[in-house]
């Protein structure tokens, strides 16, 4: 075989490669040419018949059409197979915008959960947690607490009593069991039952006489604070209480003054600032010595504070709820946008 | 308590604005809750006089006027005309503020012409509706004088939220002495006339504890009518509705000094002399509201020689009451205990302004003072003379001496006040004190009968001080925090249940007294041992809940009403039963009263889809297995092993549906589809389920760490089985016999396939397993496989008289 003829049998073999338009036509073609019976193979087998100087020379030729054909091959294939890749996978895609599949999640209710929050932050502060029963004895609820005996608060305006064997009622239908009006029962369960230092916070839920409405339910919630020791400060309590405040809603202003509760002396309320006007926010104060002795601590030895934060008005103000009463209706188009 | 600020004014002036006043009073201890301004915040407003008028040439309806504040003339551009020289007429000049804030000044128009202020109608003054044009005044209105000033419109009313404590809160006189104290702003105390003359009609006191004082004072030649104008604005000012000049003038002084007064017509009084005594049993009196009340032994009146002729502290009675007709008044100014009054307007529900002020207690010494302001206010408006009157004062109480530690102030406070300072504070509110430098001997005034121990002066020293002074400080509790472990665990399991696709309620824990019915409980169901209340708030809130279903049954309907059909709720709450032996309440107390059982449970309420359709799946409905699924995710967050599973026949629910749970040889609860019986009584969609279960005993223990097995890094082998056995054979059986074959290297057992058909016979079923081996001391083969499917076989054979499907 002539150079040209080998020459010619490679520019062939190139353009052949080159207008493949198929994987399939690209394999045929380079079967032509390079196959076990290829053009270029019968060339190779032919070499062995000439004489040594030819076929070292024809030879090396042959090899380097051989390397051409083969380097020209493998670009050809990589574009056609890159082109093939690109028409099945472009068959293949799904609509990425579709609806994520997302596991059923539910709900966490927003007063457990700003109340579980409030606790975080008692905790966070060293404080352990107590509880106490929601029926409870007027001596826990009002008693215990400095209340006097015909205290407003005792009162069936007020206060829901409960009938049970054994609990006698008076004329006007009072007992000594009641649903208890605050959690503040569970400072004296707690000092009766351990020597100070005490510091613990109480959840629970509480009850007044009142109608359900926007600001109201008969059946809500309450997280008192005890602390009991021997240098408790009132600039300890608002210390504490600024503290919680700033953790649930950041930088409000806060305003501290007198208030009056019959368990505490000198007792507060505390208020912070939002939309343009004060908003009570909780009640506190120093221990009144009267309580501390009913629960056999002495006021000369011991001193602190209690307070006592309504977890619902805090909920409506971090999650913008004007009504109370959704809390209480289980609708789950307001308790599903409360993620668990 | 209402308080008009031209009122306040005449006892003391502290120069601020009402705003600022309100702030001072506020974080003195008398909450102001709100200020109320007739006029919106106008101010700077005078009565001018106009001068002249003239239309300005090509405008519209522009004049230029010319008025005179007295002292000066101002050019103002007005669009009005509805005046002319010799008007009167209100001129905000420049430097004024009308209502809305909307500050007033000179103003260019575009003509070049200059308006020094304005012309204002009533609108614009926050008076009235008028807008039709400049508000012409009485031609007799002082010129140059403020306008609202003028008209007593600039009278801003302060609204006190009084604590119980700080009765004197409920007078014009206490609030200003307590700007007083607050300010150090002169006190202008009116003093009280003793009664002399004619003592007039006797008084015998009976109950001393109740009544412990009596100052009566007789007027006559009275006219009685209406009020001067003044004085009903005043009233109305401050709440309360005019009636006649008697009846005016004892509330004018009851809201000026505190202490509450009747006024009876002296001729309809049975003489000769007043008792002021308990009630007797079957006594009534027809009360000024012309109720005939029956009265109580409790009740303490004020008796004629006919019988009653007041409530004590509460309410007058009709037949002497004063009357057009009146001639002759005799005025009560007495001082009931806060203790008597409260029990009878109580018990009679009849809050009145004056019970309201006995509540918070009124010390006898301003009965004087007030019987003084009443009289003069009579002969001021309604003529007539002083006769005489009487004081009865059998036992006047000892003012209490109190011991003031001045360090233990700053020791409870957390302020450094000195004892100078501390001193000063309280004298301030008028207390008289002696003693050591460092302990004083503190008599508060009569006016603040509130101030009894030492912690109450400590309140007084940071009020007046400031609460505002005291730092803020957070004490190390020297302890670590945490909740306890039942209170832990709880939140695991409400947080697991809501991360499983289940919603929390909170409902409330009142029901009817029906609530269980439609359960079909058995007649010795525990859950039909429901406590009342006293007092419920309606019918339908009569007992507590036994258990949290029906609440929780009644939010599904109420979101199935609203259009939201699919439903998963669950709810941690408690239940009240009576206590027992097992279940006790929590101790009651020295009162040794016994508390109800409050048995913490979890309740499930689910239906419709658990999972809604999507588009490329459909939905599902909820079964019994995702409230099951719902207590195996509550054990794995808490690290326990899930109860024990049986078939229940146990209402409400479906006889052939529910599971019930074991734990420890005790019934947790059940949990399953709805009796379809319980699912029409209540309204609710069919296959609607529910569950209930003690989480107590779950949660006791707080959260279990998890312990983990080490994963043998050897390869185990996987293999099938199918077990056959009759249908009535529970999965949990057959598993159980699975897992006992397979032996401890069993690693996985997942069943796959459950298949009743011909293949396995009439009345078989086939459940088939995928199990894994591993063993990490060695490589396992297919003789292990072999092995253990013999032992498989024999234990199904042996526990559930099943064979293995070859």
């Amino acid at each position: 075989m002539s150079a040209v003829d080998l020459e010619a049998l490679q520019a062939d073999g190139l353009r052949a490669y080159a207008e493949a338009q198929t994987l399939d036509a690209l394999d045929a073609a380079k079967n032509f040419y390079v196959g076990r019976r290829g053009a270029l193979t019968s060339v190779q087998r032919s070499l062995g018949s000439l004489p040594e100087n030819e076929r070292r020379d024809l030879g090396a030729r042959v090899n380097a059409a051989r390397a051409a054909l083969a380097q020209a091959e493998s670009q050809r294939r990589h574009v056609l197979e890159e082109e093939r890749d690109r028409v099945v996978l472009a068959a293949e895609a799904v609509d990425v915008t579709l609806p994520p599949r997302v596991p059923k999640l539910g709900s966490l209710h927003p007063v457990q959960e700003t109340m579980e929050a409030m606790v975080d932050v008692f905790v966070g502060l060293g404080y352990r947690v107590a509880t106490g029963p929601e029926v409870e004895s007027d001596w826990f609820n009002f008693e215990a607490l400095n209340y006097q005996p015909d205290h407003p608060a005792r009162s069936l305006m007020d206060t829901i009593y409960v009938r049970a064997p054994g609990a006698e009622a008076d004329q006007q239908g009072v007992t000594d069991l009641l649903l208890r009006t605050h959690t503040s029962p569970v400072q004296a369960r707690t000092m009766l039952a351990q020597p100070p230092p005490v510091y613990i916070v109480a959840p629970g839920r509480v009850y007044r006489a009142d109608i359900a409405d926007a600001t109201h339910l008969p059946a809500f919630h309450q997280i008192e604070g005890l602390a009991i020791d021997t240098d408790l400060t009132m600039a300890d309590l608002r210390g504490t209480l600024v503290e919680l405040v700033h953790a649930l809603l950041g930088d409000v202003p806060m305003r501290f003054r007198p208030h009056h509760f019959p368990f505490t002396e000198p007792s507060a309320e505390l208020d912070i600032w939002l939309d343009g006007r004060w908003v009570e926010l909780l009640g506190c104060g120093m221990v009144h010595p009267n309580v501390l002795r009913a629960c056999g601590y002495d006021p000369e030895e011991v001193q602190g504070f209690a307070f006592g934060i309504g977890p619902e008005r805090l909920a409506m103000r971090r999650h913008g709820i004007s009504d109370m009463r959704l809390f209480v209706e289980s609708d789950l188009r307001f308790l599903s946008a409360f993620p668990a | 308590m209402r308080v008009p600020l031209s009122w306040l004014r005449e006892f003391v002036d502290p120069g601020l604005e009402p705003g600022a006043l309100a702030d001072l009073l506020t974080v003195g201890g008398l909450a102001v809750e709100s200020v109320d301004c007739p006029t919106g915040g106008t101010r700077g407003v005078v009565v001018a006089e106009v001068i002249d008028v003239a239309r300005i040439e090509g405008t519209d309806k522009l004049h230029l006027v010319h008025v005179s504040d007295g002292t000066a003339e101002h050019e103002i551009v007005c669009g009005a005309s509805n005046y002319g020289p010799g008007d009167r007429v209100p001129a905000a000049l420049p430097g004024a503020v009308l209502q809305g804030n909307v500050q007033i000044g000179r103003k260019k128009f575009r003509s070049g012409l200059v308006s020094n202020g304005m012309l204002a109608s009533p609108r614009e003054l926050g008076v009235g509706d008028d807008h039709a044009g400049i508000w012409v005044l009485d031609p007799d209105a002082p010129v140059g004088d403020d306008l609202t000033q003028w008209l007593g419109l600039d009278d801003v009313v302060l609204e006190l939220e009084v604590t119980p404590d700080r009765g004197y809160g409920l007078s014009m006189l206490g609030v200003a002495r307590d700007v007083a104290a607050l300010t150090g702003a002169e006190l202008r105390v009116p003093h009280p006339v003793a009664p002399t003359g004619d003592p007039g009609v006797p008084v015998t006191i009976e109950d001393a504890d109740r009544c412990r004082r009596f100052d009566g004072r007789t007027i006559r030649g009275v006219r009685v009518g209406p009020s001067p104008a003044w004085l009903q604005r005043r009233l109305a000012a401050a709440g309360m509705r005019p009636l006649s000049n008697i009846v005016d003038a004892t509330n004018h002084a009851m809201l000026e000094i505190g202490n509450p007064i009747h006024a009876y017509d002296l001729a309809l009084l049975a003489g000769p002399s007043i008792v002021v005594r308990v009630a007797r049993l079957g006594e009534t009196l027809r009360t000024l509201d012309g109720v005939d009340r029956a009265l109580d032994p409790d009740d303490l009146l004020i008796c004629d020689a006919d019988g009653p002729i007041a409530l004590a502290g509460v309410m007058g009675g009709e037949h002497t009451e004063i009357n057009d007709h009146t001639d002759a008044v005799f005025l009560e100014v007495a001082n009931f205990s806060s203790r008597t009054v409260l029990r009878t307007a109580r018990r009679h529900q009849l809050l009145t302004e004056g019970s309201k002020r006995w509540e918070k207690t009124v010390p006898p010494e301003s009965a004087p003072l007030a019987a003084t302001r009443c009289v003069e206010l009579i002969l001021a408006t309604a003529g007539g003379r002083l006769v005489g009157g009487r004081d009865t004062y059998p036992n006047p109480p000892e003012r209490p001496v109190i011991r003031l530690r001045m360090g233990r102030t700053r020791s409870t406070l957390g302020v450094d006040v000195g004892d100078d300072r501390q001193r000063e504070l309280l004298e301030r509110i008028d207390c008289e004190v002696t003693g050591e430098p460092s302990e004083l001997r503190v008599v508060p005034p009569a006016w603040r009968p509130d101030l009894q121990i030492e912690v109450d002066l400590y309140e007084e020293i940071a009020r007046l001080h400031g609460y505002d002074r005291i730092p803020e400080t957070v004490p190390s509790s020297g302890q670590v925090g945490g909740r306890d472990p039942g209170g832990e665990a709880t939140r695991a399991v409400r947080r697991s249940l809501a991360a499983a696709g289940w919603s929390e309620a909170l409902t409330l824990p009142f029901a009817p007294e029906d609530d269980v019915e439609a359960l079909l409980l058995p007649q010795d169901d525990p859950r039909r041992s429901q406590i009342s209340l006293v007092n419920p708030l309606s019918k339908e809130e009569s007992v507590l809940r036994t258990t949290l279903l029906p609440g929780l049954l009644r939010a599904v309907r109420r979101n199935v009403n609203r259009q939201v059909p699919d439903v998963s709720l669950f709810e941690v709450g408690r239940a009240f039963l009576p206590p027992t032996d097992e279940e006790p309440g929590a101790p009651g107390g020295p009162g040794g009263v016994a508390l109800p059982a409050e048995p913490l449970l979890l309740a499930f309420a689910a239906c419709g889809n658990f999972e809604p359709p999507r588009h490329d799946r459909p939905g599902r409905m909820a079964d019994v297995y995702d409230l099951l699924g719902g207590v195996t995710v509550i054990c794995r967050a808490l690290g326990i092993v899930p109860p024990g599973v049986t078939a229940a026949n146990d209402p409400p629910y479906h006889p052939g549906r529910a599971a019930r749970l074991h734990r420890d040889g005790q019934i947790l609860g059940v949990v399953g589809e709805l009796h379809p019986r319980v699912v029409a009584t209540l309204g609710l969609p069919e296959r609607t389920l529910a569950g209930e279960l003690r989480l107590g005993p779950l949660v006791a223990g707080g959260r279990r760490a998890a312990t983990a097995a080490q994963p043998s890094p050897l390869p185990g082998v996987r293999f099938d089985v199918a077990v056959i056995v009759e249908t009535t054979v529970p999965a949990a059986d057959v598993e159980r016999a699975v897992r006992a074959g397979a032996g401890e290297n069993l690693s996985a057992c997942r069943l796959f396939d459950v298949f009743s058909g011909s293949q396995v016979g009439e009345g078989n079923k086939s459940l088939a397993y995928a199990l894994a081996l591993d063993d990490p001391a060695r490589q396992l083969n297919d003789a292990d496989v072999t092995a253990a499917i013999e032992r498989i076989e024999q234990a199904v054979v042996e526990q559930v008289s099943g064979r293995l499907r070859r």
